[in-house]
C-alpha cells in the first residue's frame, strides 16, 4: 500500500481512482472501531484469488514441447461484455497479452496514437519471426485479479495494414495458431512494458507505428499506451508472480499442471520462503558461469522451451540430425551452473540434458532434460521451472525480497 | 534537409550493393549505418578494423572488416532485433534456413557449417547474436573476438 501511490501514473486515472477508492476502504476498516485487530503493519485490500491455473501440454496445435498455457479472459473495458480464451503460452521472455485475431470474437476499442491513427506493435523473435498487428484495450483477467484498461495486441488481423518493411526482415509470421502453436502470447516477464523508455523518445526500436491506412510508419508511444504486463496493473498482488511447476520424471509427462501465482509476499501463498533474490540488468539478463567461464547476458525464459546452451561441439555431445537445434546425447548428461544476480548473489543450478530424439519419441510434452544449442548465453527455458518455484520480481515494484527487476529460487 | 537525403539516397543505390554487410566490402558498413540511423566509430585493431555503430535506442552493431576490405563479422546487441536480412546480406537464406529447420523448437537459432556461424539470442529488451564467415577470418584472429 505504501508504495502504491507513488507507482501510479497520473495518465492511468482508472488506477488512481481505484487506488484511491481502496485506500478509503481501508482507512474506514481501520477507524472502524474494532479494536479487537492490531494493526502489524500496512492495511491491504481484501484479498482476492490470486492462483491461475497453468499446464504444460500439446496446445491447440497438437504439437508443442515443453510449452505452458493457461486461459486468459478479456472484457470490453469497463463492461461485462467478456470471453475467456483458453491455450495462451505464459512466456516470462517477453510483455504484453497477444491475440491471435480470429480468437476475438468480442468488440473492443482501438489503441490510437496522438493523431487519431490506430497504434500497430512490430515484436521480431530471436528466430526472426515476427508479431505483427494492431493494438486494442481490454480488462483482463486472471483468477480474481483484474487489470482494467490495458493495451494488448491483435496478431493476423486481415482487416489492419500490411505489415511495415521495417517490422518484416525476411522472417515467418507468427500470425496463426498453426504457426504460433498457441491462441495467443501472455507476456509476463520482468519489465513493465514491452519497449519502455526508449519508445517515448525514439522510433529506432521498430516496435511501434502510426497506420492511418494500409501503410503505417515509426512511431513514438507514451509508456501508458505501449503494450503492458498485466501483473503489474493489478490493484493488489502487482508486484510480481510465482511459477510453479511439479518435478517430473526423466521420459517427462504427457501434460503437467502448475500455477501462477500472483504477488510476492502479498499473501499466505506467495512468500519467497528464503528462496534467493537474483536480480536482473536493465536487458533482463544475469550471468551464468559454466566451468569456470562467465556468461552475462544469461536469462530464465518460459518462452524458450529447452536450456540452450552452448553447442554439441564445446560440450563433447551429438546435435541431433531428426530435430536439429537439440541435443542427443548418448547418454543422458548432468551438468551443474552457477547462476549470479547482478546483485552478487549466486547458486548452484543443476540440470539433465537427454537425447531429444527419444525423448520426442514418447509422445510425450513435457520435459525437464531438454536441451540445445546457444550463443554466447545461456538461455534457461521451461524445463527449468519443472520442480522449482520461479518467482519473478516486477521492474521498479516493491517486494519483500527488494525492488524488481529480479528472478528468485 | 529532405534534398540533401534524397540526394544521399541515390548516391547510395548508385555505389552500393543492394545488402550489407557480412561478406560484402567495407563500403557496405556505411549502408548499414544509414539503414539502421546510427552514428558509427570506426577504431583500428590488430589484424582488422572494427566499425560500431550505436542505435538512438542503444542497439550495438558491430562489424568486423578485414585487411583485404572485406567484413568478416557482425555482431549485434540491444533491446529489438536489427534487421537480420540487412546484416546477413547473401547469407540470409542459410540463417532462414535453420531457424525453419527446427519446427519444434522455440528459442536461440544457431548456424554452425563449415562456413558460416551464425548465433542469435536473447529475449525482449536483450537481444544479441553475432555472424562470421570462417573463410574471410584474417589469419591472425579468432572468433572470440567477434562479440
Amino acid at each position: 500500500m505504501r508504495s502504491r501511490a507513488i507507482r501510479v501514473s497520473s495518465s492511468r486515472w482508472r488506477l488512481v481512482a481505484l487506488s484511491a477508492l481502496l485506500l478509503l476502504l481501508a482507512g474506514c476498516d481501520d477507524g472502524g472501531g474494532s479494536g479487537s485487530t492490531i494493526a502489524s503493519g500496512p492495511s491491504t485490500p481484501t484479498p482476492v484469488n490470486n492462483t491461475q491455473a497453468i499446464q504444460v501440454n500439446p496446445g491447440p496445435a497438437n504439437e508443442d514441447i515443453d510449452v505452458a498455457f493457461t486461459s486468459v479472459t478479456i472484457c470490453a473495458p469497463g463492461t461485462a461484455t467478456c470471453q475467456t480464451i483458453p491455450n495462451i503460452e505464459i512466456d516470462t521472455g517477453s510483455i504484453g497479452l497477444r491475440l491471435i485475431a480470429s480468437q476475438v470474437t468480442i468488440s473492443l476499442p482501438q489503441v490510437s496514437d496522438g493523431t487519431g491513427n490506430r497504434l500497430g506493435n512490430c515484436t521480431v523473435f530471436a528466430d526472426n519471426s515476427y508479431l505483427w498487428g494492431p493494438l486494442s484495450m481490454a480488462d483482463v483477467h486472471m483468477a480474481g485479479e483484474k487489470a482494467s484498461g490495458v493495451p494488448i495486441q491483435l496478431l493476423g488481423d486481415a482487416s489492419f495494414a500490411s505489415v511495415p518493411n521495417s517490422c518484416n526482415s525476411g522472417g515467418t509470421d507468427d500470425d496463426s495458431i498453426a504457426v504460433l502453436g498457441a491462441n495467443g502470447i501472455l507476456g509476463i516477464g520482468l519489465f513493465r512494458q514491452d519497449c519502455g523508455p526508449s519508445c517515448v523518445t525514439s522510433t529506432s526500436p521498430n516496435l511501434y507505428f502510426s497506420c492511418p491506412g494500409a501503410n503505417c510508419t515509426g512511431t513514438t508511444v507514451p509508456l501508458a499506451s505501449q503494450l503492458q504486463n498485466p501483473v503489474w496493473m493489478f490493484p493488489q498482488d502487482n508486484n510480481g508472480f510465482l511459477m510453479t511447476l511439479p518435478a517430473i520424471g526423466a521420459t517427462g509427462q504427457a501434460s503437467v499442471s502448475g500455477s501462477l501465482i500472483f504477488g510476492i509476499g502479498t499473501q499466505s501463498n506467495n512468500a519467497l520462503n528464503g528462496a534467493q533474490v537474483y536480480t536482473a540488468d536493465n536487458t533482463g539478463a544475469f550471468s551464468v558461469t559454466f566451468n569456470g567461464t562467465v556468461y552475462s547476458g544469461s536469462f530464465i525464459d518460459s518462452g524458450s522451451n529447452g536450456i540452450f546452451f552452448l553447442d554439441g561441439q564445446t560440450l563433447g555431445i551429438s546435435e541431433c540430425t531428426d530435430n536439429p537445434g537439440f541435443y542427443c546425447p548418448n547418454a543422458t548428461q548432468s551438468y551443474s551452473v552457477i547462476t549470479t544476480g547482478t546483485n552478487g548473489a549466486a547458486g548452484t543450478v543443476a540440470f539433465n540434458v537427454a537425447n531429444a530424439d527419444t525423448l520426442f519419441a514418447t509422445g510425450n510434452s513435457a520435459f525437464n532434460n531438454l536441451g540445445g544449442s546457444n550463443g554466447q548465453s545461456f538461455d534457461l527455458g521451461l524445463p527449468f521451472f519443472f520442480g522449482r518455484n520461479v518467482f519473478i520480481g516486477i521492474e521498479g515494484q516493491t517486494t519483500p525480497g527488494g525492488t524488481g527487476p529480479y528472478w528468485a529460487y | 534537409m529532405r534534398k540533401i537525403r534524397v540526394l544521399s539516397l541515390l548516391v547510395c543505390l548508385c555505389s552500393a550493393p543492394a545488402w550489407a554487410a557480412l561478406g560484402e566490402p567495407i563500403e557496405s558498413v556505411e549502408t548499414d549505418r544509414r539503414a539502421l540511423d546510427g552514428e558509427i566509430r570506426s577504431s583500428a585493431l590488430q589484424g582488422y578494423t572494427l566499425h560500431e555503430i550505436t542505435r538512438p535506442d542503444g542497439t550495438i552493431v558491430r562489424e568486423f572488416a578485414s585487411p583485404a576490405g572485406i567484413v568478416f563479422a557482425v555482431s549485434w546487441q540491444g533491446p529489438a532485433m536489427p534487421n537480420l536480412s540487412q546484416l546477413l546480406g547473401k547469407y540470409f537464406p542459410q540463417f532462414q534456413q535453420a531457424a525453419r529447420a527446427s519446427v519444434r523448437r522455440r528459442g536461440p537459432v544457431v548456424v554452425h557449417s563449415a562456413t558460416l556461424v551464425v548465433e542469435s539470442g536473447g529475449h525482449m529488451r536483450g537481444f544479441h547474436g553475432r555472424a562470421y564467415i570462417s573463410s574471410h577470418m584474417p589469419g591472425n584472429v579468432t572468433q572470440e573476438v567477434v562479440k
